[in-house]
């Protein structure tokens, strides 16, 4: 109990440090967590280069990688282990990634993270996606 | 993953489907690399990946590509999978039952093509997740909520057609199902239903139609592919109220069954009652090494010691109405009586108006959530499961008979014993959860062991699976042996006159066109 509670505030922190959606509304209900309202897919030709990563990121991979998703869950323990602070559960707060890193772990899978197909994610978007996450380049 | 070629497919024979599929849907949606084929393995499978290979995959994006697509895999002989995100986790993913099949990927058709908020259905096509069709109900303001599954990840209609089950008045998935199109082997258009008469408004809502329905026989089938279907949406309750009972001794999951069957049965208690062992709680605590760091199952004495450590009941009955506050606590005082009789301690009341938030974890109020798949990480490592799953009438005989059973077998095989029992109304399903480690050879062949003894002593007793592996897919149809296997021998006559050259998902469910029927014993866990 004591380690999920950990979890949960450790996401918690994460939120606030992200500027996240966990502060509620004045008077309206209590807004979802990140990963149970995605932006909207980036509109415009799924095999073109240059389209927005960030944006595509939130998309293709929020319902795990934002705050509150599976991902950031499972990553928020794995980087406290490791001596990081709550925040790089969040691959948005990685500096330590490299685009092809990224494009290795998307299609090859990693521990729970089964591998990526084309459809879900097409080589031009995994490039923009890449390029969003990969800020150790 | 190296290509393993369709059976009786040459090399020249499949490049040029390859090609014919690429003149359909454009080079960029026919995946055949080596990555591609590792991208729609089994990533869960019990033993190597290659035991499941796709030879390739093809993706349309609208009904006239698919159909274009069946008619060429029938030229070419090249049979196809199809799946509708692919994320069908513990039971297969996107790999096919045979191997060298061409996987369909319906995931381009991710369409929400129509949202009724008067009428509370939607129609949606195959490629369209659960976080989608949430995601397009907040945008719309729409009052209705889904049945969700515990892993939201996947599509809408998939998880319906596979019989998935979710946890709130509208769990029964393929209930929800209401007027389907399909694209049949022979590449011709289906629609079934009021939907058979052009542009008729009742397609959707009305549940049978004018002869046999049939709805239903494209769910767990190899008969055609579909391309949209209606599903039915709850209308927003006002208010909820959770009612957790921990239930102390294994062995009152009787009792528990006996008293709220009869309450689900009248329609007091609307949802499908989630009812999972203590460890269906431990498993989000932390990991297995963190309360017992042996290989060999936790021993009772140490069971005990978890339960008393972390106040949990052998079982929890996390029970929820829905409705009007004032008709949920008349419900709700009916509910706490009936379990007084056995139960002394009085439940945890949580109660929940429109506009409060929902706990992330909790999938009885129809919001997508993949977390509950965080259990993976339980055991370490590449962390994976199955899911034993007989169903039985839900009486309390019927229940603590198949425990036992399951039990005596898992313990057997010294395993930790993790089940769930869900009532459904007339019966109950019960999942026993085996985890491992796919890294770990020896772990993998005693689960398959376990699974093959769990198919064996179960159907001895005379109950079967509702869903299973594409590994145990002959052996549960095996099981299912009325007149010498009638089930089979009818799903075989009509799979042989639909579909002649057994192009659409060979072997799927154990029902084998003529075309393969000799393939059968590969692929076998």
């Amino acid at each position: 109990m004591k380690r999920y509670a950990i979890i949960a505030l450790l996401a918690l922190a994460a939120c606030k440090q992200q500027g996240g959606a966990a502060e509620p509304a004045k008077g309206g209900p209590p807004p979802l967590l990140p990963y149970q309202m995605r932006a909207e897919v980036p509109s415009g030709d799924r095999l073109a280069a240059g389209r927005d990563g960030k944006a595509l990121f939130e998309n293709h991979c929020g319902a795990c990688h934002l705050i509150g998703g599976m991902g950031t869950n499972l990553l928020t323990k794995q980087r406290v282990m490791a001596g990081e602070t709550p925040d790089k559960g969040l691959l948005a707060n990685r500096t330590d990634l490299t685009a092809d890193y990224v494009k290795q772990v998307v299609r090859m899978g990693k521990n729970a993270m089964p591998a990526q197909t084309r459809v879900d994610l097409t080589d031009a978007e995994l490039d923009s996606v890449a390029a969003y996450l990969g800020k150790a380049n | 993953m190296k290509l393993t070629l369709p059976p009786r497919v040459s090399p020249q024979g499949f490049d040029s489907a390859l090609q014919a599929f690429a003149g359909v849907v454009g080079k960029d949606w026919v995946m055949s690399s080596d990555a591609d084929r590792d991208a729609y393995s089994d990533v869960y499978a019990p033993g190597p990946a290659e035991q499941w290979p796709a030879s390739a995959a093809v993706a349309p994006a609208t009904v006239e590509e698919v159909q274009a697509i069946v008619r060429l895999a029938n030229e070419h002989k090249t049979p196809l999978w199809p799946v509708a995100r692919g994320k069908n986790l513990g039971y297969g993913t996107s790999a096919p039952r045979m191997a060298g099949s061409v996987v369909l990927d319906m995931g381009r058709m991710n369409k929400i093509l129509e949202l009724d908020s008067k009428l509370a259905y939607c129609v949606v096509e195959p490629g369209v997740g659960f976080f989608d069709l949430f995601e397009h109900m907040q945008r719309e303001k729409a009052p209705l909520w889904m049945s969700v599954p515990g892993n939201a990840w996947g599509s809408v209609i998939g998880n319906a057609l596979e019989h998935g089950i979710g946890y709130t008045p509208y769990g029964l998935h393929a209930r929800n199902l209401c007027g389907i199109e399909a694209v049949l082997p022979d590449g011709d258009l289906l629609r079934t239903g009021m939907g058979a008469m052009k542009d008729n408004p009742a397609w959707h809502v009305f549940p049978m139609g004018y002869g046999p329905t049939w709805d239903l026989a494209f769910s767990q089938s190899n008969l055609g592919v579909v391309t949209k279907a209606g599903v039915w949406l709850q209308p927003a309750p006002p208010a909820s109220l959770e009612l957790i009972f921990d239930i102390p001794e294994a062995d009152d999951i009787g009792w528990v069954i006996d008293t709220i069957t009869p309450l689900k049965i009248s329609g007091l208690i609307e949802q499908n009652v989630f009812i999972p062992s203590w460890l269906g709680k431990m498993v989000l605590k932390g990991q297995r090494k963190d309360f017992w760091d042996k290989p060999s199952a936790i021993p009772e004495w140490r069971v005990q010691e978890l339960l008393k450590e972390h106040k949990l009941g052998y079982w929890q009955v996390a029970l929820r109405l829905y409705g009007d506050e004032s008709v949920i606590k008349a419900k709700a005082e009916i509910v706490k009586a009936a379990m007084a009789r056995n139960l002394k301690a009085p439940p945890v009341e949580n109660w929940w108006h429109e506009g409060d938030a929902i706990s992330a974890f909790d999938i009885t109020m129809g919001i997508p959530s993949a977390v509950p798949l965080q259990m993976s990480d339980w055991i370490g490592g590449r962390g994976a499961h199955m899911g034993f799953s007989p169903v039985v009438p839900a009486t309390g005989e019927h229940v603590l008979g198949q425990m036992h059973r399951s039990r005596k077998i898992i313990d057997s095989f010294d395993v930790d014993f993790y089940a769930s029992f869900t009532i459904n109304g007339r019966f109950a399903n019960n999942v026993n959860m085996l985890m491992f480690d796919r890294d770990q050879p020896e772990q993998i062949a005693t689960m398959k062991k376990l699974f093959n003894a769990l198919i064996d002593e179960t159907a001895k007793a005379g109950y079967g699976e509702y869903r299973t592996h594409l590994g145990w897919m002959d052996a549960v149809m095996d099981t299912f042996d009325f007149n010498d296997h009638a089930l089979r021998r009818f799903n075989q006559k009509i799979k042989d006159a639909l579909d002649p050259n057994g192009i659409i998902a060979p072997g799927k469910q154990g029902v084998w066109p003529a075309a393969y029927r000799d393939k059968a014993a590969e692929g076998q866990a």
